[in-house]
Formats: structure tokens, C-alpha cells, sequence
């Protein structure tokens, strides 16, 4: 080995050292763990694919995916949309521009626990503010997270995500919007194009790459929510219709101490967000355009 | 011939003084039952001062801190037994259950440390638990102690560990909404039947709009004061005796649960679960003077309604005699352990921690903190002075002797209450009808039980 090698790998050692210990041993051991039955005290025992083939024969474990799916479906496309908005706007020249940002910065660093009981308060059937100010213009108001319907409880969960989320986003924009050149925009003012015009024939073709990344994030982190629905609901007491894979996950491991069926489920879980994360991939060409 | 005698004599008890001095070191508690004799043998032969106990160190779980345990044990300890340290892993109660798991996989949980009765007796079936029998037998006078308490960690024989206190519940009554609506008292003769009946009495409309202000009774949706008291009121249960059968669906149990449901839907003298959530819960219903009666759990006297409502006026009495003439008070609690994989010597240690604070003294302080019955029956008659409020608290202590009963709970426990209790808050929202559901709950449930013992 030249001696350059060798100084050069002593020095990556310990981040090669951290990521063969802190990730490809807990992924390949997890890999393992979803073929045996391993309760976390006695040695695992191998038995196939079992976790796997009863995990995808489970129809709980297919409603919460069903349930999942709809989670991104409404969060992904009304936060990058939302974000995207609030972020040209932010960039343009308005007073206390960095008040905004901090303010719609703000849900990001709040603890989930104190968005959760805020969030409560407002879908609360009977005092909550949304109820409120439905029965304000003469709507009965609804049940919301604990709707009897499982497209309304996951969809105001959903909602609330986007809440949380919305600030990342937006500051992910903002940074794309930082490459957007003045001159450019000048040049389409001058030859007469609008604002509306400009937004969408300009600004957004310039950042298509922070869209299609803030897309990639928003969708892995739909699927990998987790917080909102265990401060939302109540784990044990959740009602079949509003199962969700990461919950199921953690309750099988942590609750329950099955670590196979846990790992089986994550892993499929797992798969399915490659599998998406590769088709938004293969629709990139389409939309994105990069300088060169 | 006399000094012949004299060494015989001597070599006997040499012998008998060394056989003894072995007994001692013996780790295993299950070949000591007779120590005490052992120790007094050794004491007459050998005129010498014992050796100072070896320092020790053992580390001691304690989920929610000093809030759930009083850390006047702690220091007590330290003073009476000032050879073991204690190392003290505390933790919120949440984050303490979650980080176990993977300590008891890492082979580095504490030595001791307290759960749930169930978790506990899940730990045993893996084995991470400790058998507690041979220590029990060798070290405890069982006629000093609840027994259907102390032994809550009992499965086949062996008990995974011993009782960090109960929690039984007892009918909780707003003397101030009772004398409005000139209601008498209840008392501990009560049955179901006339339970129902006063708070049909109870439920009022006090500002005239139409709509309930005051309800006579704030059903319970969970377990321990909802539908498994009402489930045993009517003499059905929820398991068998062998806890590997689910029997949700004899006719008993409907009855029970069908007249759960009727106190909202029929009888109307309890507002529904999501009214009561928007109330924040049955509690606080009760606390603000809402609700006249509901099944309160011991630990919620002192630390919810007493700190949050003071000038609340209210006391208990036993859970009423049931449809079937029974009483059964469903007691909750929460049980230490000793980790299998602990030293011996640490186990030992661990013990003598576990048997300091079961003694009568340290029960009593137990108690003065109100978040528990404690296990020790000198201490129980304590509980019966102690000035805050319910004063009677006789209707737990007696309430548990006469029928205190565990939750069913077995290896799978949590695993078949959560595959329950959804259906569970489905009926009592009168969203499945009881029989039906009691069927998908026995499907549901056999299915884990099956899945763990078959």
C-alpha cells in the first residue's frame, strides 16, 4: 500500500468505522432478525421467511399502507406546493421578511408533544377552533383525528404534518431561490411578463431541482412519519382503520418485544420507498432542468 | 476417658461450625431455608465477631424518578445498609420502558428494578426475570402480606417479582351532588343494580336547556375501571384460569357489557367517551363536579383530585356487590424484578433491597404517599389512618382482601388488551353491537393467546 493510502484511510477510519457500526450492522442485522424469532433476550432462531410472508398475508399490515399511501398523497403535493408559495413570497422585497421566516420556521423546532396538544385543541369535536369557526359560517363542524372515517382521521393528521414540516421546506426553497438570477427576471419584466408569469415560466423551471429534492424528502418522510400518529392516537387503543405501518413497527418491537415481524415490516416498508424514490426518480428527466 | 469426650466434643461442633459457615456462603436461596438456624448455630459456637459484609454495588431501576418512588426509601436504605450502594438509573416512565428492552438485550439492565405486573411477568417467561419463590420461602412470613398481591407475578410457581404496591379501584362518590339531589350516600352493601339506579337519580338538567349538566356515573372505556369490572360484575371473565383462553363471549360477560353500554345509551346517566374527552376525561368531570360517581383507582385520590381539586368533597366505598352477587375489584400494579442475568451476589443484595422494602416500616412510608396500597398488612391498617382524602380507605384495603383480582394478566397481556381494547371503545360508542363485538374481540384475543402458547 502507498503511503499516501495508508495516511489517507487512517484518517477516514473513524467515519468508516462509525457507518460499518452505526449502519451497515444494524441494517444487515435487521436484514437477519426479519427471518428469525428473536424476543431481545434469548438467542434468535431462524425461521425463514416466515415474518415476511405474514406481514404481507396480514390485512391490518395492507390497511396501514393503504393508509400510509394516503398520508403522502395529501401531504407531499400541499406541502411542497405551500412551501414553494410561501417561500417567493418571503423572497421578495416585503418588510419584516425575517420575522416571517422565523415565525413559519418556528413549527419545525417545536416539540411534537406541544404541537400534538395544540393540534388537539383545535380538532377537538366539541371547543375546538376549527369546529368553532365552521359553526361560525354555519357548518356542523366534525370529528377530525378521531373521526369514525379513516380518510378524515389520517387526512388531519396529514394536515397537521404539513405544519410541521412546511418550514423545512421552505427554507430549502429559499436557498434555490438564492440561484435564481436577478438579471433574468429583470429581462422577462422589461419584455413584459408578469409576476404569475414569472413564477411559472422562470422561477420554477430555475429551482425544478430544490422542487424535485423537497419532493424526494417530503415523500420519505411521509412514509417514514412517525411522531404524529403516536401523539395523535392512542397506541393502544388505535381501531384497525387507522393502522399505520411505523406504528405497527414499534409496537411489535418495543411493545411487544417481536423483533422478526418487526424487522420484516420495516424492511418492506423499506422497499416500497425505494421503489417510489426510483419512479419520482424516473419522472425527473421529464421536469427537472439542471444548468448544464 | 474425659478428655477423649471433650475432643470429640469439640471436633463435632468444629465440624458443625464449618458446615454451617458454608450454608451462609451459599448463593443459592433455595438450599438456606434454614439460615436463621444456621446463623444462631454458628453464633453459640464461635464466639467471634462476624465479618463486616463485603461493599457492593448494585444498580436499581426507577422509572419516573422519585415521583413514583419515595426517595426517603432510598436514603433509608442507604443508612440501614450502608454496604450497598445504590446506583440509582432513573428515567421518565415512558422513556424508561423503551430504553429497558434494549438494556435487557444488551445484557446491561439494572439489577433491580420495577414495571408492570404484566411486563414483568412477560420478562419471566423470556427468562430475564429472576424466580423470587426460593427468596420468598426462605426470607418472608407470607401471613404478613396480601397474598393475591404479593403474589401477582405468580405463573406456575414461579414468581418474576414482588409488588412495588397496588391499585384497586373503589366506587368514588360527590357528597355535595348527592345531598343536592337528596340521594343517600352509598355504602359498601351496594349492588349494581342500586348503583345504576341512584345515578339515574343523579343525572340532572340543573339550568333547564335541555341538555345533562350533571351525570349520575362517568363510565371508564379502559380496562381497570371500565370493562373489566363490568365484564366480572356479571360473573364472566375475560381469560380462563389457565390465561391461555380468551372467554370474551359467554353469555356473562355480555351481560356485564351490555350493561356498561346501557349506562350511556339506554340508561343515559353517563355522557359518551368523546364527550368526556373534550372534558379532558372522567377525572377531571368528576374533579369540577360534573360526574357524581365513577370507579376511581387509589392513586388517582391523592394525586389527581386531591392536588387539583382540594376543596372537592368526596369519598369511596367498595366496588358494589355485583349482578351475581360477587364482588371483584380488578387491583393494578407495578412489581420489582431482579435481572436473571445479575451476579449472585448482586441478586442477593438486590433481594435484601426488595425485602427492606417490604418491611413494615418502609410499607408505611410507602403509603403516606397515597400513589399506592401497599403489599404489607401492618402497613394496610396504617393506610386506614392516614388523613387525606378518601378517608375511607378501607374500601380498598378491605375491597382487595375480599375480591382483588389482577387484570388476566399473562406473558402476552399487553399484546391481547390492545388487540381488545379498540373494539372494546367501539361497543361503548354504540358503534358495534355488544355481541358482535365480543365475538370479534374473542377471535381477535385466542388469536394472540394461540400464537404464544399453542
Amino acid at each position: 500500500m502507498r503511503k499516501s493510502n495508508f495516511w489517507g484511510l487512517l484518517f477516514v477510519s473513524p467515519f468508516i468505522l462509525g457507518c460499518l457500526v452505526f449502519f451497515v450492522f444494524p441494517v444487515g442485522f435487521s436484514a437477519y432478525i426479519s427471518l428469525t424469532k428473536w424476543d431481545m433476550f434469548n438467542p434468535p432462531q431462524f425461521i425463514g421467511l416466515k415474518n415476511w410472508v405474514n406481514a404481507l398475508k396480514d390485512p391490518v399490515f395492507w390497511i396501514a399502507f393503504r393508509n400510509v399511501f394516503y398520508f403522502a398523497l395529501i401531504f407531499v403535493p400541499i406541502q411542497t406546493i405551500l412551501a414553494l408559495i410561501i417561500a417567493y413570497l418571503l423572497n421578495q422585497k416585503i418588510r419584516f421578511k425575517g420575522l416571517y421566516r422565523v415565525i413559519y420556521f418556528l413549527p419545525v423546532v417545536t416539540p411534537w408533544v406541544a404541537g400534538a396538544t395544540i393540534w388537539k385543541f383545535i380538532y377537538r369535536y366539541e371547543n375546538g377552533l376549527l369546529n368553532y369557526f365552521l359553526r361560525l359560517i354555519g357548518l356542523n363542524g366534525s370529528y377530525w383525528f378521531d373521526s369514525e372515517k379513516w380518510w378524515v382521521a389520517i387526512g388531519s393528521l396529514a394536515i397537521m404534518n404539513v405544519w410541521k414540516g412546511l418550514g423545512q421546506s421552505m427554507v430549502m426553497f429559499l436557498a434555490g431561490l438564492q440561484n435564481v438570477p436577478s438579471d433574468v427576471i429583470e429581462a422577462a419584466e422589461i419584455d413584459g411578463a408578469n409576476r404569475h408569469q414569472i413564477f411559472r415560466k422562470i422561477v420554477v423551471p430555475i429551482i425544478s431541482p430544490m422542487v424535485f429534492l423537497v419532493m424526494i424528502m417530503s415523500t420519505i418522510s411521509a412514509f417514514t412519519a412517525f411522531d404524529v400518529f403516536l401523539t395523535m392516537f392512542d397506541i393502544f387503543s388505535l381501531p384497525v382503520r387507522n393502522s399505520i405501518v411505523n406504528l405497527m413497527v414499534y409496537r411489535e418491537a418495543f411493545l411487544y418485544g417481536k423483533m422478526g415481524p418487526a424487522s420484516a415490516m420495516a424492511w418492506i416498508l423499506f422497499i416500497i420507498i425505494l421503489v417510489i424514490t426510483m419512479l419520482q426518480k424516473q419522472f425527473e428527466k421529464r421536469w427537472v432542468h439542471y444548468d448544464s | 476417658m474425659k478428655k477423649k469426650l471433650f475432643s470429640v466434643v469439640l471436633i463435632i461442633t468444629l465440624v458443625a461450625s464449618l458446615l454451617a459457615g458454608c450454608k451462609t456462603k451459599d448463593n443459592n436461596p433455595s438450599s438456606t431455608s434454614d439460615t436463621k438456624t444456621d446463623v444462631s448455630q454458628t453464633e453459640k459456637t464461635e464466639e467471634k465477631e462476624p465479618e463486616p459484609p463485603k461493599p457492593i454495588t448494585i444498580s436499581l431501576g426507577l422509572p419516573g424518578g422519585y415521583d413514583v418512588t419515595n426517595e426517603e426509601i432510598i436514603k433509608g436504605f442507604q443508612d440501614a445498609y450502608p454496604h450497598i450502594t445504590l446506583d440509582i438509573d432513573e428515567a421518565p416512565w415512558g422513556d424508561f420502558t423503551k430504553k429497558i428492552m434494549t438494556q435487557i438485550a444488551g445484557g446491561n439492565a439494572p439489577d433491580v428494578w420495577f414495571q408492570e405486573n404484566a411486563a414483568v411477568i412477560g420478562y419471566g417467561a423470556k427468562g430475564a426475570a429472576e424466580d423470587l419463590k426460593p427468596f420468598i420461602d426462605r426470607d418472608l412470613n407470607i401471613d404478613e402480606y396480601v397474598v393475591s398481591t404479593l403474589l401477582s407475578a405468580e405463573v406456575n410457581g414461579k414468581v418474576f417479582g414482588v409488588p412495588h404496591g397496588g391499585n384497586p379501584i373503589a366506587l368514588a362518590y360527590n357528597k355535595k351532588l348527592f345531598d343536592e339531589a337528596n340521594v343517600p350516600y352509598p355504602t359498601d352493601d351496594w349492588t349494581y343494580e342500586d348503583m345504576i339506579e341512584a345515578a339515574k337519580l343523579l343525572t340532572r338538567d340543573t339550568d333547564g336547556d335541555g341538555k345533562t349538566d350533571v351525570w349520575g356515573f362517568l363510565v371508564g372505556g379502559g380496562i381497570t375501571d371500565g370493562w373489566f369490572p363490568w365484564i366480572k360484575s356479571a360473573g364472566g371473565q375475560a381469560l380462563d384460569e389457565t390465561k391461555t383462553q380468551a372467554v370474551f363471549n359467554d353469555e356473562k360477560s355480555l351481560k356485564g357489557i351490555t350493561e356498561w353500554v346501557n349506562m350511556i345509551h339506554t340508561y343515559k346517566v353517563s355522557p359518551t367517551l368523546s364527550a368526556m374527552r373534550e372534558m379532558q376525561g372522567a377525572r377531571q368531570m368528576f374533579g369540577n363536579g360534573l360526574g357524581a360517581m365513577m370507579f376511581l383507582q387509589y392513586s388517582l385520590g391523592e394525586t389527581v383530585l386531591n392536588k387539583n381539586y382540594p376543596d372537592l368533597d368526596y369519598d369511596t366505598v367498595k366496588i358494589p356487590l355485583g349482578f351475581d352477587g360477587g364482588r371483584t375489584v380488578p387491583n393494578v400494579g407495578n412489581t420489582w424484578l431482579i435481572f436473571s442475568k445479575a451476579k449472585p451476589e448482586n441478586k442477593e443484595a438486590a433481594w435484601t433491597f426488595l425485602k427492606y422494602y417490604l418491611s413494615a416500616d418502609v410499607q408505611k412510608t410507602v403509603a403516606s404517599s397515597g400513589s399506592t396500597i401497599p403489599v404489607n398488612k401492618e402497613a394496610l391498617t396504617y393506610v386506614e389512618s392516614l388523613s387525606f382524602k378518601p378517608l375511607n380507605k378501607k374500601a380498598y384495603t378491605e375491597g382487595i382482601a375480599e375480591g382483588g383480582v389482577t387484570l388476566d394478566e399473562n406473558k402476552c397481556w399487553n399484546e391481547w388488551r390492545t388487540a381488545a381494547q379498540p373494539i372494546f371503545n367501539e361497543i361503548l360508542e354504540a358503534k358495534v353491537d355488544p355481541a358482535e363485538g365480543l365475538d370479534y374481540i374473542q377471535k381477535e384475543v385466542q388469536k394472540v393467546l394461540d400464537e404464544h402458547y399453542k
